[in-house]
């Protein structure tokens, strides 16, 4: 088979399957990182909304069989940055000074000093977890969301994010070790470590 | 020739490079995207490495507690209606 690009012609009736059997089963995963994303219930929904409403208005340009999750989970993340991130109301001034620092330095640090304890982490609850994951800047957020909670593959994660898998690989370990860092300060506040 | 086992020597006993090399493979293997051959370099090297083995340990109690306490939000009743009405009425 050739690689090339050529769009499909659904027909209506065509494209209304694929919506409902391909696009719909992935909905309750699309709102919960859009509400990650966003942490607001109206937003989500909108950008949930704008997400299914692109992709079938671009439907001739998936194939079908092909990964669609992956695919909606790129439109979700694409309607985020252009559409959502302008409006919204937070700053984001950290987060790209937290980014900015990393991409400067690109290369993967192996030294990972914690005395954080596996214990210590069983015992954590949800809310500790998930203050701890919304406290990180959006695009760490995001690959850690797409790693770990969706289980998407690195390969599939570069073709969502945009990036090389070798950023990927990078981003995700500084995602990891700066959550690490929060759990870390929070159970020290606790007084679960000495 | 004292370079060669100089070499020997560090590998076979501070276990530094080891070390490293595991730590590298370490999220690779966590999230299923090692080969089969890292996993076998990787199994072997944690099985008599303690701080290794606790390091993998912690990070994967990471990546279970993100995967199995947070609370996943329910999707609104009314969302895929007013996905299906948009669509109908743009179509
Ligand atoms: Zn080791």
């Amino acid at each position: 088979m050739s690689e090339e690009k050529t769009k499909q012609q659904y027909t209506d009736i065509e494209k209304e399957q694929i919506f409902d059997k391909e696009f719909l089963p992935h909905i309750s995963s699309m709102y919960n990182f859009a509400y990650r994303l966003t942490f607001d219930e109206d937003d989500a929904k909108d950008l949930v909304q704008e997400t299914y409403l692109k992709a079938y208005r671009f439907l001739n340009s998936f194939q079908q069989g092909t990964n669609a999750k992956a695919w909606l989970f790129r439109i979700l993340k694409n309607s985020f940055i252009n559409d959502f991130r302008k409006k919204s109301k937070q700053p984001s001034k950290v987060d790209y000074q937290e980014v900015e620092a990393f991409y400067n330095s690109e290369s993967v640090d192996v030294s990972m000093t914690t005395d954080l304890r596996v214990e210590t982490v069983q015992h954590m609850i949800g809310d500790e977890v998930s203050s701890a994951l919304n406290a990180l800047a959006v695009d760490f957020r995001t690959v850690i969301i797409l790693c770990d909670l969706e289980g998407f593959t690195y390969e599939e994660m570069a073709k969502i994010l945009d990036i090389p898998i070798g950023t990927v690989r990078s981003r995700l370990h500084r995602a990891r070790n700066l959550l690490k860092e929060k759990l870390q300060a929070y159970a020290k506040s606790m007084g679960y470590n000495k | 020739m004292a370079t060669n086992l100089l070499d020997w020597l560090r590998q076979s006993f501070s276990g530094q490079n080891d070390c490293e090399k595991c730590l590298e493979l370490l999220e690779l293997i966590m999230d299923g995207e090692a080969s089969p051959e890292e996993e076998k370099l990787f199994h072997k090297h944690i099985d008599a490495c303690l701080p290794c083995y606790e390091t993998y340990n912690l990070e994967a109690s990471i990546k279970k507690l993100l995967q199995t306490k947070l609370k996943r939000k329910q999707v609104p009743d009314d969302l895929i209606q007013k996905i299906r009405s948009k669509i109908r009425s743009t179509a």
